[in-house]
Order: C-alpha cells, then structure tokens, then sequence
C-alpha cells in the first residue's frame, strides 16, 4: 500500500508524458491519480492501527546488501498525517493548475505527479539513501516548474533555489554516507544512535535550508513570489513539511546528544526566525510577501516544538505541521485567484473586494482567521501545545512565542483588510468576479480539512505518537 | 439538563452555519429570524438548565459534561466540555437573554442594509462564542470562547467595511485583545508546567507565592484586555464604530464584562495571590474614575456610554478585586439591562436621526420622541444608581464591600468608587439633557423621523420596553442589607470574602446616592436649566479630549518601533544580506558557468549531472580526508 501510494503518482506521471494526450485529458488523468491518491490514503488511515502504533505497512527490498542498503518503505502513526497533507494538498494544487490552464500541461501534470510521489516517498522511506533519493527527487521537478512557469523573476528566483537546496544536500548526503557507513547499515529502522555532532550539523543544515530557518531563507521570498500559485503552495505547504519531518525523524530521533547540546541555539535561531518573519510579514508590500514571511515565522514555530523533544512540542509540532500546510497552501491558491483577477499582489493595489463577492470574502477571511490561530481554530491548539512545550524548557522561548502569537494577528488582519476591506482598489475593477465553482471546489476542501482538525485536533495529537511511551522517549517511537 | 445546556450553546452556531451556508438563498429577513429564533431557543436552554439546577442540592450543582477529548500532548489532555454550575448558569441566562433581545432589536435596526445576512450570521456566531466562553468546562476552552468573542467582535466592529475608521478600530481591538490572550496563554503554560492540567480545579492546589502571583496577572492581563480597563482600555470607544446593536450587546452587556466573570470563575488563584488581587480592584477604580471623566467632553452619544460602560466595568472590577464576587456578578446583570437599554434607545436616536451620532446636532428630542426619552431616563437613572432603579442595588453593595475590604487600600478604593458616582450623575445626564431637554435643533426638526409599526417599528420598541422594565425592576432581586438570593446562589461557587457591616451598607447607599444626585442636579443646572456655564479649564479639557493621550503614548511607544524595527530589517538585513546576497551569488554562478544558468531549460539530466558530480566531489573530500 505504500510502495503503490509512491508509484501510483509516478506511473501517471510517466502515462501522461509518454502518451500523446490532449491537455484535457492529460489533465483529467493527472487529477484522477491525485484524487486516487486520496483514496488510498483514506484506506490507510482507517486500517493503520493506531492502538499499536510503530512501522505498519512496511515493504522492504534488498538494493545493495554488502552496503545494507534496502527500498524500505512505511508509515508511523505521524507520517499518517503528512502523508494525508501531501496528498490532500497536491490534489488541490493539480486540480487548480489543470483549471487555470498552465502552458503545457502535459509536461506540467507530469511534474506535478512526479513531486507528489516524491514528496509522499520522503514521509515513508526508512532507509537513508532511499530517503535521500527521495529529497533530491522533490527538487529535480521543483526546479522546472519554478523555471518554466514562474513570474518574470523566475529565473533569478530558480537559481538561488538551486544553489541554496544543492548546498544543502551535499551536507546531508556527506553526513548520512559517514553516517551509514560507519553504523554498517543504512536503514533507519536499525541503525543505532549517534553522537557525532559533525554529522549532527550536516543534516540539520539541510532541513534548516529546506525549512528554511533564519537566516537561511534567502531563497524563500523570491521562489514564493515567482512560482505559480499552486507550486508555491506545494512549495510552502507540503515540501517545507519535508524538513521539519527530517528534523523529528533524524536529527532529534538519531542524534539525542546533539540535539540535546544545540538545542539553545536551534532554539534560538527558530524564535528569531519566528519573530523576524512576522514583523517583515507585516511590512511585506505584496500578498505573496506576508504569506512567504508568514510560513518562515510557522516553520520556525514548528521548529520550535521540535526540538523541545517533550510530549507537548512533538504532539504540538506535528498537527501545526497539518495545520500551517493546509492554511498556507490555501493562502497561496487564494493569493493566485486574487491576483488573476487584478493582475497584481501589491496590496496597495487591492481592496474593497469584499463588495459583491461573499465566497471570496468569506473562504480568505475563514482562512484568515485560522492562520492567525485564532482561539478554537487548530492552529491554535497546535500553537498552543508547541508553546506550552517550550515554556517548559525556558519560559523565555514561550514570551518570544507570545509576542508572535499578537504579530500574527496583525499581519494576517492587515492582509485580510487590504485584500477585502476600504475603498475599492485601482486594480479591482468591477468585473472581477465572485469565486467560481472550481475554485472554490479547490479551497473548500482544504478549508473543511482545517474545520474538521479545529473540531478534533486530538484526531492528530492522540493518534501520532504509539500510546504506551511518552512522545517525549523518541528513540522508544521509532523501534 | 445538561441537555438544555448543549442546545443553548449550540443554537446559536447552528444558525450562523446556516446563514452563511444559505446565502443568497434566503431572504435578509429570514437571516434575522433565524438569528433571533436560535438565541431565544438558547435562552430556553439556559433556563432549562437553571431549573435543573434549581432542583439538586447546593453541593450536587456541578455538572460537567464532555463530548470527546478536544486536545492531548502526551499525558496532558482537555476536554470538549461545558461546566454547568450555579456561575455558568447565571451568564448564560443573561448571554443569551440579553442577546436575544438584542438581536432582535436588530432586525428594525439592520433593516434595509445590503448586507443584513452577515450580519446576523455574525451575530449568532458571537452569542455561541459567548455561551461557550460562559458555558467552557476547563481553562483551555475558556481561552478559546475568550478568542472567538474577540474574533466576532473584530468582525461586528468592522461591519461596515468600506470605512477605514471602522477596519482600524476593528484592528486595533482584536490586537488589544490578542496581548491579553497571549498573557493569558502564558499563565496557562505556567499551569501545565506545574499541574499538567488546565482543569478548573487546578487553580485550588496549592502554588508557591510567585507561581500563584505570575498565574493571577497573566489572567489579570486577559480580563483587563477583554473588559477595557487601563491600561489595555483605548479599543472600546473606537469600537463604537460599529452598529448600535453590536455596541449594546457586545461592547456593553456581555463581552466586556467577560474579565469580571474570568475573575470570579477563577477566584481561587486571585485569593492566594492577594496582591494581583489588589491591583485588579485598583485599576478598576482607576478605570472608573478615568473613563468618568473623559466622558465628560464626549459629543458622540455613543462615546459617551462607551466610557460609562468602561466605568461601570471599573466598578465591577473593584467589586471582585476586593472578593465581593456576588455583588460583582449582581452588578454585571443590571448592568447588562440598563446599559444595554440606553444602547438601544441612543439607537433608536440614532436611526431617527439618520444615522447621526453628534450630541451637538440633537436636543429637545423629547416632543419627537416620548416614549423613547421615558426608556432612555429609566436607563440614566438606573446608570446612576438612583432608587429603586437597577443600579441602585447592585452597585452600592460593591462600595460597601470596598470599605469592608479595610485598611487604607479598602478605603481609598470606596473614595473613588463615590467620587465615580458624582462623576457618573454628571455625564449621564450631561448627555440626557443636551439629547432630550431645550429647543428641538434645526437639525432634529429637518431629519427627525419616527418609527413607524411595522416591523422595524415592533422590534425595536417592544426591546426597548422589556429592558426598560427590567432596568427597573431588575435590581430587586438582591437589596444587600436585607435580602440576598444572588449571593446564595452563587454561594458554592463563589463565595465572598468580605462581608460588610451593615452600617457600611446603609453609609455606602445614604452618600452614593446623594453623590449620584449632586451630579444629576449639577448636570441640571448646567445643561439643562442653563443657570451655570460649563467651566473652562484649558488644559483640563484638552487632557480630556485626548483621552488622556494613551492612544498618542501607544503609537509611540508599540506601533512606531514596531514598524521602524520590522522596516529595518527589511531594509537594513532581509534585502542587503539575506535576499541579495543570493542574487550576487546566483550572478557570479551564471557569470562563471553556462550549465547553471540554462537551468530553465528543464532539462532533467542537468539536475542528475550536478547532483551525481556533487556526489563525485563528495566522494573525493571523503577520501581525502580519510
């Protein structure tokens, strides 16, 4: 079930790049696939058994034997729910890029379904090369749809994506060859722990890039603004979850020491991160501006509740992880239908689109609330548990977190105002329409998926972490 | 029972889901109905739950009711869960009694806006966010009532979208509000640190002086925020911004005075940190006597009662401060009745007069409008405290606790509660005489037009008359020295903690009432028989009418930095060393090399080149290394 949930994307991808199809069915195939995607998630999620928790649907092949290098694939109770955003997400970013009609399509469904089955092979491979392969396998389709499709700066904005992700992926892949070779394997599920803080900093380097965490973000505003709506959303949403997952399942599970001596300082970097992103998301001129600067802030929370390594930060980190993929993917395909209707993102530009136009209006601000973690919304219970987390490793981090929690509140109100509120602005006309159907067939979904966490966010925070030890004894989760 | 207390929580959010999924489906006035019918059925609710009560024995009046596990981490969890005891009782008879009137004053006041529907769908979803902040079983989900009233508020205040003075006051109150959830938030963490739970009873256990004093302030800070106190009080009146109705039910009856019910809710946690005890009851009375006055030199007739509501709040803060919580509660209820009741009249000015609000436009609106001027003197009076309206009872009794309170401290605080009440006598009347006494302005005579009966017409009289007898009758339930059923009621949940003398009840009621007197008959001469002029202090009334420049200090100190700091580093490190640095770098790279730089082409064997010659280049570092 979970090699087929990696090769189902894949196969499709191949189907539509080989066969001589029209757009439309290209797109429709491509859609297809991401929706049977869902499915097959929806039957793993009801037949993986959470009472007992640990590696269930595991698959495992022999690659190289003498390196003990093997395709073994799996799902935790947690990469459950990654997987679930993964999937929920690229079908909604398919579904929106076959709707607004990319340039062709054929080639742009091909790499959509290629990312979503690399990105769902980064959630549940358990060997190191393999989980590698998959890392790099993300960029190779980011690369091109960040480089073909994107806005006038693609080109600036692809090359320090590439350098900045290359970077870091020699890192990793420097530190998981010393690693396996000198633990004699390369399966996660085996190999022991280290305290090697060399190999320590390689891998956090990467996921800190892929994050990204301050001040590693350079690349982050330009590819955010320059790639498509729905890239920038997988980008933002789903492929940043990547590395917070590299964070919990390597780097905190396989290097206790470690991340115990540099907590301080990741720590610190994280709630600099977390504070700097939402003062710029607040002064940001453009849609797309606060929401990157936004998911640098959330990455940093994340972050955050990570390497708290205690019950509260991990059940906490791993539904915000849901949470902000969902909201700032909806955010993202929300600031790409405002902006085909205006032709700009320049919230001076925008305004008093709230006139006429109650979908719109209601489905951003909904959205809007939620990402501002509102109280009852489960960005909030998410916050709330990474926060009280960390207050107890320092009551320090947890006022940084409080200032954030009121920055949030102005930048997301600020967005929601310009786009909505005041006077209408020289770049809405009055033709611009109400959301249509599809569009709203694109975020609704996403937005019940975040009203059904808000009702039960224990359906995260109960169900990641085996039962019978605290999340806090990772090493305990992972065996 | 519990039964009632589940559909009188729910109702509510069932009907704004309904408004909003419905849309242009129904019709405007369908979405009132709907709104109205939903908050009468919680109401039904509330006092099917209040019989229930009624029928068990003091010790049995706790029900707590869960619905699943709403939140875990690790071992700590809250529950999806209502507490039914006599306080929640209490609120959610005047949350959504109150709140039914009020939207159902509404459906007159609204009548005729384009966009009634998300109005009413507004309006459900604050009464639910009221009744589930009244109703929550433990500290978590009180946080969370607490910040989805915040939310509605933001959303009522800034109703009218199109004007930017309504979006910025909507702003600003719901970041006001937001510094107080996150002090709050941070009590909550020092909680689970400490007792890995947020249950109400947690608050009992025993903490040491600093835990119990840090928990008291990070509520305190949540309560000052949510009731406009000083120094987290310069929302309110910019609130006004949004429509009347909206002002009486959120910004005077209910949520505001949603800070005196946390105090009292979590009494036990202020009495082992007496101090921030103290300091609640102080800055009530600081806020009573500051808000007192600078309604003195209002001239919107909604400005005027939005600092009287400041005020009374103050009242009420002292009240619970000092641990009179039945008398603070008692207070919150009368003053939900009459002030919401001038609400609704200034309302009904309002709407006769076109929307106009400058007190300096009306006068002699009593011959255009008889009945409302009667409505609108029963809600002065009972704002004054004058027998035997509302306010008489209530508000006495927590003067009287104030002395009870003792030392210097106790005293100093019933000085300025009395001192509030000749300030309160002026004001209120100040405005009831510039409204309703004098010549009928030209203004009024051109734009005055009345209501008519229809249905714009009922619904608002027929409130406006129900909260006029209630504010005269509604205080009759407790009259301190004599009789007290509130107090019993309320006893096993919160019982006070000081109990005054009688003679300080009898001295307390003899000197407010005639404080409240002087400053109606000063109030008289000046405005309304016009035999003294209104004296002129220079700077006194330039202090005033800038509120005593808190909104000036804000900016300066919070608003400013906040925007040079996040302009700095935006100007001063994301763009010259983050962003750019990548850009020069990405340069030099296309500069030196072709391959990187026809990376567009998208070409897949580029990317498997690079990758496999970084691998290559990695490999030979390895090795000579080793």
């Amino acid at each position: 079930m979970t090699t087929l949930l990696i090769c189902l994307p894949l196969a499709a991808a191949l189907i539509v790049w080989v066969l001589p199809m029209n757009p439309v069915s290209a797109g429709s195939l491509a859609l297809l696939a991401a929706l049977a995607e869902v499915g097959i998630w929806i039957q793993l999620l009801v037949r993986y058994d959470f009472a007992q928790g640990g590696l269930q649907f595991s698959d495992q092949h022999t690659w190289f034997s003498d390196l003990n290098v093997s395709y073994h694939v799996g799902v935790y109770g947690f990469s459950v729910w990654l997987v679930g955003l993964t999937v929920v997400v690229m079908a909604a970013a398919i579904a929106y890029g076959f709707w607004a009609g990319r340039e062709r399509l054929r080639a742009y469904m091909g790499l959509m379904l290629f990312l979503n089955g690399a990105i769902v092979g980064v959630f549940v491979a358990q060997d190191l090369l393999l989980f590698y392969a998959f890392f790099e396998a993300i960029l190779i389709p980011l690369y091109v749809l960040v480089g073909v499709w994107g806005g006038p700066g693609r080109m600036g904005a692809t090359l320090k994506f590439i350098l900045y992700t290359m970077a870091g992926s020699l890192l990793m892949l420097a530190s998981i060859v010393v690693y396996g070779l000198s633990q004699h394997t390369f399966d996660l599920t085996q190999i022991g722990e280290s305290s090697s803080q060399w190999i320590f900093l390689g891998f956090v380097a990467a996921f800190a890039i892929k994050a990204p965490l301050f001040p590693l973000h350079g690349w982050l505003p330009d590819a955010y603004r320059e790639s498509s709506p729905e890239v920038a959303a997988v980008l933002s949403g789903v492929v940043s979850k990547a590395a917070a997952y590299g964070f919990l399942r390597i780097a905190v599970a396989k290097f206790p020491q470690p991340a115990h001596d540099f907590r301080a300082p990741i720590l610190a970097l994280a709630a600099i991160g977390l504070i700097y992103g939402s003062l710029l998301a607040f002064r940001a001129p453009d849609l797309r501006g606060v929401i990157a600067y936004s998911s640098l802030a959330q990455m940093g929370l994340i972050t955050m509740g990570v390497f708290t390594v205690n019950d509260l930060g991990l059940d906490g980190s791993v539904l915000q992880m849901v949470n902000h993929g969902l909201v700032s993917a909806t955010l993202f395909l929300l600031a790409g239908m405002v902006e085909r209707r205006t032709l700009t993102g320049e919230l001076g530009r925008l305004g008093g689109m709230a006139r006429g136009r109650p979908a719109l209006a209601t489905v951003l601000l909904t959205t809007g609330v939620i990402a501002l973690a509102v109280p009852l919304s489960s960005a909030f219970a998410g916050e709330f548990l990474i926060l009280a987390g960390v207050f107890q490793r320092g009551w320090g981090w947890a006022v940084a977190g409080a200032v954030a929690i009121v920055l949030a509140a102005m930048y997301v109100l600020r967005l929601v105002s310009a786009v909505l509120h005041r006077d209408v602005g020289p770049a809405v006309s009055d033709s611009a329409l109400d959301l249509r159907p599809a569009e709203l067939g694109v975020t609704v979904p996403l937005l019940a998926c975040l009203l059904a966490l808000s009702v039960w966010p224990a359906a995260i925070t109960q169900h990641s972490f085996r039962g019978d030890h605290g999340a806090a004894d990772v090493a305990a989760q992972f065996k | 029972m519990v039964w009632g207390a589940w559909i009188c929580l729910l109702s509510p959010l069932v009907a704004a889901c309904a408004i909003t999924l419905g849309g242009t489906r129904q019709s405007r006035r369908a979405a009132g109905y709907l709104a109205t019918t939903s908050c009468f059925v919680a109401f039904v609710g509330a006092v099917a739950s209040f019989i229930g009560l009624l029928g068990r024995q003091g010790g049995d009046r706790q029900i707590i009711s869960t619905a699943w596990t709403w939140i875990t981490g690790g071992s700590y969890q809250s529950g999806l869960q209502i507490l039914i005891d006599p306080l929640s009782v209490f609120m959610m008879l005047v949350v959504s009694g109150v709140g039914a009137l009020i939207v159902w004053y509404s459906i007159g006041y609204m009548d005729g806006d384009d966009e009634e529907r998300r109005y009413f769908a507004y309006m459900a979803l604050f009464v639910f966010s009221m009744l589930l902040l009244v109703q929550a079983g433990n500290l978590l989900l009180l946080l969370a009532g607490w910040g989805m009233v915040g939310l509605s508020s933001y959303l009522l205040i800034g109703y009218w979208h199109e004007r930017p003075s309504a979006i910025a006051a909507a702003k600003k109150a719901f970041v006001m509000n937001a510094i107080g959830d996150a002090t709050m938030a941070l009590a909550f963490f020092l909680l689970i640190q400490k007792g890995n739970s947020l249950e109400f009873g947690i608050l009992g256990g025993q903490f040491s002086s600093t835990v119990a004093n840090l928990v008291a302030l990070g509520l305190l800070g949540g309560a000052v925020a949510k009731s406009a106190q000083i120094p987290l009080h310069t929302w309110l009146p910019d609130a006004m911004e949004g429509p009347t109705p909206v002002s009486a039910l959120i910004h005077a009856a209910t949520m505001v005075t949603a800070g005196v019910y946390l105090i009292v809710r979590t009494h036990a946690i202020f009495e082992q940190a007496p101090r921030i005890a103290d300091l609640a009851a102080g800055l009530g009375a600081l806020t009573l006597l500051v808000a007192g006055l600078i309604a003195l030199v209002q001239v919107d007739i909604k400005r005027v009662i939005a600092y009287s509501t400041m005020s009374q709040i103050g009242y009420m803060f002292v009240g619970a401060g000092v641990g009179s919580y039945p008398n603070a509660m008692f207070h919150l209820m009368t003053h939900a009745f009459f002030k919401a009741l001038l609400f609704m009249a200034a309302g009904i000015v309002i709407h006769a007069l076109l929307n106009e609000q400058d007190i300096r436009k009306m006068g002699g609106l009593r011959q255009f409008a008889p009945k409302t001027y009667w409505a609108f003197l029963f809600g002065s009076l009972a704002l004054v405290g004058i027998f035997p309206f509302a306010g008489f009872f209530s508000k006495d009794s927590i003067l009287a606790a104030a002395m009870a309170h003792g030392g210097w401290y106790g005293y100093l605080l019933w000085a300025a509660g009395l001192i509030g009440t000749l300030l309160t006598g002026l004001y209120t009347f100040r405005l009831f005489f510039i409204v309703w006494w004098g010549e009928p302005s030209a203004f009024v005579r051109e734009h005055f037009h009345a209501l008519r009966r229809d249905v714009v017409g009922v619904s608002m009289a027929s409130t406006v008359g129900v909260l006029a007898v209630l504010s005269l009758i509604g205080g009759w339930i407790q009259f301190s020295p004599w009789w007290h059923p509130v107090e019993t009621w309320l006893q096993t949940v919160a019982e006070p903690i000081v109990s005054p003398e009688s003679w300080q009840e009898w001295l307390s009621i003899a000197l407010s009432l005639l404080l409240g007197l002087s400053g109606i008959a000063v109030a008289w001469s000046i405005y309304g028989a016009k035999r003294l002029a209104v004296p002129r202090i220079a700077w006194a009334q330039r202090t005033l009418e800038h509120k005593f420049w808190f909104d000036e200090a804000y900016d300066a100190l919070f608003y400013e930095p906040a925007v040079f700091l996040a302009n700095l580093l935006r100007r001063g490190v994301e763009e010259p060393i983050i962003t750019d640095s990548g850009r020069d770098l990405g340069d030099d790279t296309r500069d030196l090399g072709g391959l990187v730089a026809r990376a567009q082409t998208g070409l897949v064997r580029t990317y498997v080149l690079a990758i496999a010659s970084s691998v290559a280049v990695l490999a030979v570092v390895f090795v000579i290394v080793k």
